[in-house]
């Protein structure tokens, strides 16, 4: 266990070095002062009287409504730009390990290869993770304390950025371990990002296409590839407190991500340096 | 505890590519024996395959044949590196970490409880030279010397029985070379064995008992120093010898030459030698030298990699 603490701190501390973190955390606590400041809401008996935005009113619906309304946006920002962020910040952390001089020593030492591999890869989800974390439990206090609503499908979404970020880490620790770059690293990440969301409408694309093979072809690389569009629509569901159609998207996402880490891993532990 | 620190069995690396006529042969069946505490160079100029070797041993490359044993176990088991400590040549230490964060470090990698570490860092750092200052100081900051000394005592962090040093005082002023030759004669004392990988021969003929020579991937020679570096004739040097002795003797030696008043004589075995001596101590001669012809390690290097 101590070889794996000593990875993840490790990870954490280069992580507070490149700035990364700090970096992040700086946009949340933007975002949290935002919220405490400028955004401000009166509830009066449970109904809403006003929401103002540097002092200017808002038209409003109910509170329920707004809080929830106002969460989805942070969760969606969070999702989609914050993930674009952790993936340019993350390929470099993990290509960084694999220098000539540093990967020896690493190697040197008592320690699997998988255990090498799997402690920079948690320590990596967790310095995301713990930006995620404190921006949705602390705008969820915020909202929690100005408006009374505690509504748990906020802060559950969090674990759901969190698990499609660490499929997304999977494949940038694969290509670090074939081409040691981090350059190619994001291409091929964003690359696969790109390609989900265009077959999140592949109803649409099924039905402009002529062939039945190029249909199945588009159906095999939708349910092989991770649901990142399916998966944010989930997020969606959850804090607006709808019904999830089908839990699918989840867990053949994290069969993908399994499979890539497993591929990294395996390749990492035939790798000569 | 085995006999030997290190044992390789037709150790071979293959660096394949993808035209296999192109594949690459960095270590060709190379079986070695390194006995446990003793002191071993390797030896052999750029591109001969030692850093690969060394890779082995630590199972950062894998081999494409044969096998690598420390203290009785495959290399590649992590727990055989455990008894090893590395310091790797070209070295590229995290430099967002102080002195103090990167023993700390390596040594949580090591499997040392944080006491252990706590207690071991400010001693180990005292060791190789390193003044309180430096120890708060970011790596980025250290001097070439700097990064060195505190490589070394990365290396020695968790008392390891083997260690392994590829060019340990690259870069390191001649004060802080004999400083870190009497860190490794310490270590030598206490029984670790010290597997050296350096360019500088004169380095390794000072300090290591035994040295195996790697040209093109093979085992060129290997032996003890002292093996290696007698000579195969007799010096004689006289100081005003008499002249028909110094013709006599001349017409005996091997090879004979005459500087300042100096006869300096070379014979072939140590009976003619003795006989020469014998000569010259009834002829009153002084006598200035008289011993085994030596050559340096360097000129067994030489030799042995321009004879191939």
């Amino acid at each position: 266990m101590i070889p794996t603490i000593a990875l993840i701190r490790d990870t954490f501390r280069e992580a507070f070095a490149r700035r990364i973190f700090w970096g992040f955390a700086g946009c949340c606590t933007a975002l949290l002062a935002f919220l405490v400041f400028i955004m401000r809401i009166d509830v009066v008996a449970g109904a809403l009287a006003t929401v103002s935005i540097f002092g200017r009113a808002m038209p409003t619906t109910d509170v329920q409504g707004l809080v929830q309304q106002t969460q989805s946006v942070i969760a969606m920002a969070m999702y989609f730009f914050g993930m674009a962020l952790a993936i340019f910040a993350s390929a470099g952390l993990v290509a960084a390990v694999f220098e000539p001089g540093r990967i020896e020593l690493l190697l040197s030492k008592p320690v699997s290869r998988t255990r090498l591999l799997l402690g920079r890869y948690a320590g990596n989800v967790l310095v995301v993770a713990a930006n995620i974390l404190y921006l949705t439990l602390g705008s969820w206090i915020i909202f929690g304390i100005k408006t009374g609503m505690w509504g748990a499908g906020y802060p559950v979404s969090s674990v759901f950025t969190i698990f499609v970020f660490s499929v997304l880490l999977a494949v940038i620790v694969l290509i670090g371990v074939l081409w040691e770059s981090a350059a190619v690293a994001i291409m091929v990440t964003f690359g696969i990002v790109i390609v989900t969301l265009i077959l999140a409408q592949r109803a649409t694309i099924e039905r402009l296409l002529s062939s039945e093979w190029s249909r199945d072809l588009v159906r095999i690389l939708y349910y092989v590839l991770p649901k990142t569009s399916d998966i944010g629509v989930i997020i969606r569901h959850l804090i607006l407190n709808e019904p999830v159609d089908s839990w699918m998207p989840v867990w053949s996402t994290a069969l993908f991500g399994a499979a890539v880490l497993a591929a990294g891993i395996l390749h990492f532990r035939r790798r000569s340096f | 505890m085995p006999d030997y620190a290190i044992e390789t069995e037709n150790l071979t690396k293959v660096f394949s590519t993808r035209w296999p006529r192109r594949a690459l042969t960095a270590v060709d069946n190379i079986s070695l024996r390194v006995p446990a505490g003793s002191t071993y160079g390797l030896l052999g100029p750029n591109g001969a395959g030692k850093t690969t070797f060394v890779k082995m041993l630590l199972s950062a490359a894998h081999p494409t044949s044969g096998r690598a044993v420390v203290f009785g176990r495959d290399s590649r088991e992590p727990a055989a590196r455990a008894p090893i400590g590395y310091l790797p040549e070209n070295h590229r230490f995290p430099t967002y970490l102080t002195g103090w964060d990167m023993l700390d470090f390596y040594g949580a990698l090591s499997g040392m409880t944080s006491s252990a570490r706590r207690r071991r860092i400010p001693e180990l750092l005292a060791q190789v030279g390193l003044d309180e200052r430096a120890w708060r100081l970011r790596l980025g900051k250290y001097s070439k010397g700097m990064l060195q000394r505190v490589g070394l005592a990365q290396a020695l962090m968790h008392a390891p029985k083997l260690l392994v040093l590829d060019e340990p005082s690259d870069g390191v002023d001649p004060v802080g070379r004999k400083q870190i030759r009497e860190v490794l004669h310490a270590l030598e004392l206490q029984g670790v064995t010290i597997f050296l990988n350096s360019h500088l021969l004169a380095e390794v003929e000072l300090f290591c008992r035994e040295v195996a020579i790697i040209q093109k991937g093979k085992l060129a020679l290997s032996g003890t120093v002292l093996e290696l570096t007698s000579g195969s004739g007799y010096r004689l040097e006289l100081a005003s010898a008499p002249e028909t002795l110094e013709t006599e003797l001349r017409a005996r030696a091997r090879a004979a030459t005459a500087v300042n008043g100096t006869l300096s004589l070379l014979f072939a075995t140590r009976e003619e030698a003795n006989h020469a001596l014998d000569e010259a101590r009834a002829a009153k001669c002084e006598v200035e030298t008289f011993g085994r012809t030596r050559s340096t390690l360097e000129e067994v290097f030489m030799k042995t990699v321009e004879g191939e």
